[in-house]
């Protein structure tokens, strides 16, 4: 189950993958270089990333060529035109376009210049979470080696297409990966995420049409230029094509960045790749998609990792960055570190968000620290279901509120757990 | 316009604003913090959840002040759904509420406390202690915060960035650490403060001028207009039962001042409220004493100084209602003159918002009525020329202030009908009349929009309008005494 077709890290084996030389050498720009030499106009492209299948592989799993055709038509709308790339990788356990931005830059630029050539861009911002230094001073270092070659700015190599793109260091917070709060946070304003309507496609930007990718999405687009759409379809399931990167971390022997195909199973990844549950233990549960997927039971493991069938088992693929407990660790503890988390990122605007996710911080640490009273975990509960589905702005409250309402239907006992029973209660 | 069905009854809404507006614009409250109509709507307090059916697809609670209307859109703003995301949406702000409602200057009034008798549970299910913050922020010379009731609505942000466009508040902080505050604390300032303590939906922000002055269930609300300027914002004025003006705040008038006024006029009440009056009559008696006399006996004598010169001159307060300027204008008339209004200097106040630098309410309406403007110099040379001066109405005597009265040539009759009093040497008449709380009328703002001043209370025992008293002198002037008593 191990071998399988891979490109998304092939290059980053390479000493120095994240130098022009190094990456032209292997390959890089030559998708770009086919989409202009095979006279493909802008349409076309769109329509090979749509007949590609390629979902989003931010979280929402949104099919991207789809996205992009939602971008106005360029004639009837002559407004300038920009591309927000989100790299702004805050959620726990998510640690996938990291690698790409370090290793393998010159790869990301040719998927946003083909994704600019594809929807008429003038510009592409590239938000890079604070936090990350180096993949930003590889991703700024592999521009700068592009511009001196002539591959963006004006006359990109050649080919009559004008494309700039931008750097743009986040500060830090979790919301602004939200695409709305990015683009809050591009304009220098706080991050504060819109209300949709209206949606980016019309009103982003500085009020431009934009669209916002995530880097793991883009990084596919020269891949599906290269080598054909029906390529890629042969990898992964038929509604999750490709391969994507599963990011695994917690209780397994060897956590790290993975490259498999939409589809295998979750335990041919913590098995096969990440060398099982560590010190031999047994697993408790697992998270399939960063920690604002719900958490799973141990019987579970068998979920194929794509959207559907992770839909299907009841949670969601997420950014398919698996977090995995063993037996030994407790549900609680690690929904109070989730809620601690949601607390501290919520960025306060909406009611239920600002003071849920505080209280139900507050509940949580109170059940650990033996104060647990009858009634509270009816009350997560409420409250949770008060927070989500889609009664914010943003969906950093569903976020805070479904991981929480997961715990609570598969580890109930744990929380029931912490009420100390009437004997036992302190007078 | 678009059609859309709300509650079972189609109605139209305008496309351009949101569903929240055409609910409330055909008399189906639903409830909101953030939004407000005269500002941005932002979405973000969440509690004006309606369920909203569209075509085929299966109903779904939305918040109405972000929800485009549609042709055919089907909305309930009375389901079970909907009352459910408000009151869990309730059950959120009241959390760390402090529920100070026995001494909070906006209980009565606030929409925290209406919401929740509306749709929330009656009992609170949180044991953790309730945030602790800023009881008394003081933000400068009118406002105060109380960060402790504040919901985060953000109402008063966005007021401060587009209304007078000084963006001078701002949610500092973030998620449940935000509070509404200054730049390093630095205090606010503008005109417009005021509509602060209006626009914050509880008792966050509040007017020093009125903090713990008033319960706001014992005031009685008229609707009035102002008169600080020529804007004329619709107000109303609010009374205590003996009578004091405790507070002005502006009423919505789309076409004058949409949902605002400024402090200068919102802060003119004192002036309203100054004890002392002028008495219903007074004259001057053989021992040069001004004395409380009889008004009947005191209308005697300005009908016969009436009669008897030959050069009167009537000039008006620019606060004179158009009604009053009217009575006046055919007074003048039957006296073979022309009325006059005195027309100040504009003042600083001058503002891109509502102020206009025209310090008086109804200088367009008195034209109209006929009468003349006439500015201090006009008054210098016209006074010094007349036999007898005839003073006539609210704060005339300030405007033109003790020195011109000094000026008047000293065998000058002086006739002077006003509120406040004036125990003035020049003075032979004095008649007291109602301030513009205590009486009714129209005054005509700066771009001719009529705007109705209505008796918030009743004038001092004795007092006679103005209108009347003109309208007694007009009918018997010009005649001798004695012909009317033969």
């Amino acid at each position: 189950m191990t071998s399988h077709e891979t490109y998304l890290l092939n290059r980053s084996k390479l000493a120095d993958s994240h130098t022009l030389e190094v990456a032209r050498a292997d390959g890089a720009y030559g998708a770009l270089r086919k989409v202009f030499e095979t006279s493909m106009s802008p349409e076309d492209v769109v329509e090979e990333v749509k007949k590609s299948g390629l979902r989003g592989r931010g979280g929402a799993g949104f099919p991207t060529g789809l996205k992009w055709s939602f971008m106005p038509n360029h004639e009837s709308d002559t407004r300038n035109r920009y591309m927000a790339v989100n790299a702004d990788e805050s959620e726990p356990g998510t640690c996938k376009d990291r690698v790409l931005l370090r290793e393998d830059p010159h790869c990301l630029i040719e998927g946003c210049l083909i994704a600019a050539f594809a929807m008429r861009l003038d510009a592409v911002y590239v938000y890079v979470r604070g936090e990350y230094r180096l993949p930003y001073d590889r991703m700024q270092a592999a521009l700068d080696e592009a511009r001196a070659a002539g591959i963006i700015g004006d006359d990109v190599l050649g080919s009559g297409f004008s494309c700039e793109i931008h750097m743009h260091k986040g500060a830090g917070a979790y919301i602004c990966g939200e695409e709305t709060g990015l683009m809050e946070s591009l304009e220098g304003k706080r991050g504060h995420p819109r209300p949709k309507p209206p949606f980016p496609a019309g009103f982003g930007l500085w009020g431009q049409p934009t669209t916002v990718n995530n880097v793991e999405s883009i990084f596919n687009v020269p891949f599906i230029l290269d080598r054909g759409a029906d390529w890629f379809r042969t990898l992964g399931t038929e509604s999750s094509p490709g391969n994507f990167l599963c990011g695994i971390s917690g209780h397994v022997e060897r956590p790290g960045v993975y490259e498999v195909p939409l589809g295998i199973s979750a335990r041919a990844i913590v098995e096969d790749l990440a060398g099982g549950i560590w010190k031999g233990r047994a697993l408790k549960a697992w998270f399939p998609g960063g920690s604002s997927t719900g958490v799973l039971p141990a019987d579970t493991l068998d979920t194929p990792m794509d959207h559907d069938s992770v839909k299907a088992a009841g949670s969601m693929f997420g950014t398919g960055a698996m977090i995995i407990l063993d037996e030994t660790a407790s549900v609680v503890r690690s929904a109070l570190v989730l809620a601690r988390f949601y607390e501290h990122e919520s960025c306060g605007q909406c009611s239920q968000c600002r003071e849920g996710t505080e209280w139900l911080e507050q509940i949580t640490d109170r059940m650990l620290s033996g104060q647990g009273k009858a009634g509270d975990v009816e009350l997560l509960a409420d409250l949770s279901n008060g927070m989500t589905p889609g009664k914010t702005i943003c969906a950093l409250s569903d976020a805070a509120a479904i991981p929480m309402l997961a715990a609570l239907k598969h580890f109930r006992g744990e929380f029931e757990a912490c009420i100390p029973t009437t004997a036992e209660a302190p007078v | 316009m678009t059609k859309i069905i709300v509650n079972g009854r189609e109605v139209e809404a305008d496309p351009q604003k949101p569903l929240i507006a055409a609910c409330h614009n055909h008399g189906e409250h639903v409830p909101h913090y953030c939004y407000h109509p005269g500002l941005s709507a932002v979405g973000s307090c969440r509690i004006c959840q309606v369920e909203v059916k569209q075509g085929e697809m299966p109903a779904r609670v939305v918040a109405a002040c972000r929800t485009p209307v549609a042709e055919g859109m089907v909305v309930n703003t009375d389901s079970e759904g909907a009352h459910g995301s408000r009151r869990e949406c309730l059950e959120f702000l009241l959390k760390n509420h402090p529920l100070d409602c026995p001494i909070c200057d906006k209980a009565g009034e606030c929409s925290l406390q209406d919401y929740s008798f509306q749709e929330a549970q009656a009992e609170g299910r949180s044991s953790e202690p309730r945030r602790k913050l800023e009881k008394r922020k003081d933000l400068g010379d009118v406002i105060l915060l109380d960060q402790e009731r504040c919901i985060l609505c953000s109402r008063c942000v966005r007021f401060m960035e587009e209304v007078p466009k000084s963006p001078q508040l701002c949610i500092g902080g973030r998620g449940s650490h935000s509070v509404v505050e200054t730049w390093q604390d630095t205090p606010l300032s503008g005109n417009y403060q005021g509509n602060l303590a209006d626009v914050c939906p509880v008792g966050a922000l509040t007017l020093k001028d009125f903090r713990f002055q008033a319960r706001v269930w014992n005031l009685t609300r008229v609707p009035s207009t102002c008169s600080e300027c020529s804007r004329g914002c619709s107000i109303s004025v609010e009374v205590l039962r003996n009578g004091e003006v405790k507070r002005m705040r502006p009423r919505p008038n789309e076409d004058v001042n949409s949902y605002w006024m400024c402090d200068h006029g919102r802060f003119s009440e004192d002036e309203l409220n100054r004890s002392d009056r002028m008495e219903p009559a007074a004259l001057r008696d053989d021992a040069g004493q001004l004395t409380a006399a009889d008004p009947v006996d005191a209308l005697r004598v300005v009908r016969n100084l009436l009669s008897v010169q030959s050069q009167a001159l009537f000039l008006a307060s620019p606060y004179l209602t158009v009604e009053e300027g009217e009575a006046l204008s055919k007074l003048a008339r039957s006296c073979g003159t022309q009325a006059a209004f005195f027309s100040p200097e504009p003042n600083d106040l001058r503002d891109d918002v509502l102020h206009t630098g025209d310090p008086c309410p109804n200088q367009r309406g008195l034209q109209e009525a006929g009468l003349t403007p006439m500015g201090s110099e006009e008054w210098a040379a016209a006074s010094s020329s007349a036999d007898c001066v005839l003073l006539l109405g609210e704060r005339l005597l300030d405007m033109l202030g003790d020195e011109a009265l000094e000026a008047l040539p000293p065998t000058q009759r002086l006739v002077v009908m006003e509120c406040r009093a004036s125990d003035h040497a020049a003075v032979d008449v004095a008649m007291g009349i109602p301030n513009r709380v205590e009486r009714s009328g129209t005054w005509v703002n700066v771009d001719g929009t009529a705007g109705a001043i209505r008796a918030a209370r009743s004038a001092p025992q004795g007092v006679r309008a103005l209108v009347e008293l003109l309208a007694d002198l007009t009918t018997t002037s010009g005649q001798p005494e004695e012909a009317l008593s033969s």
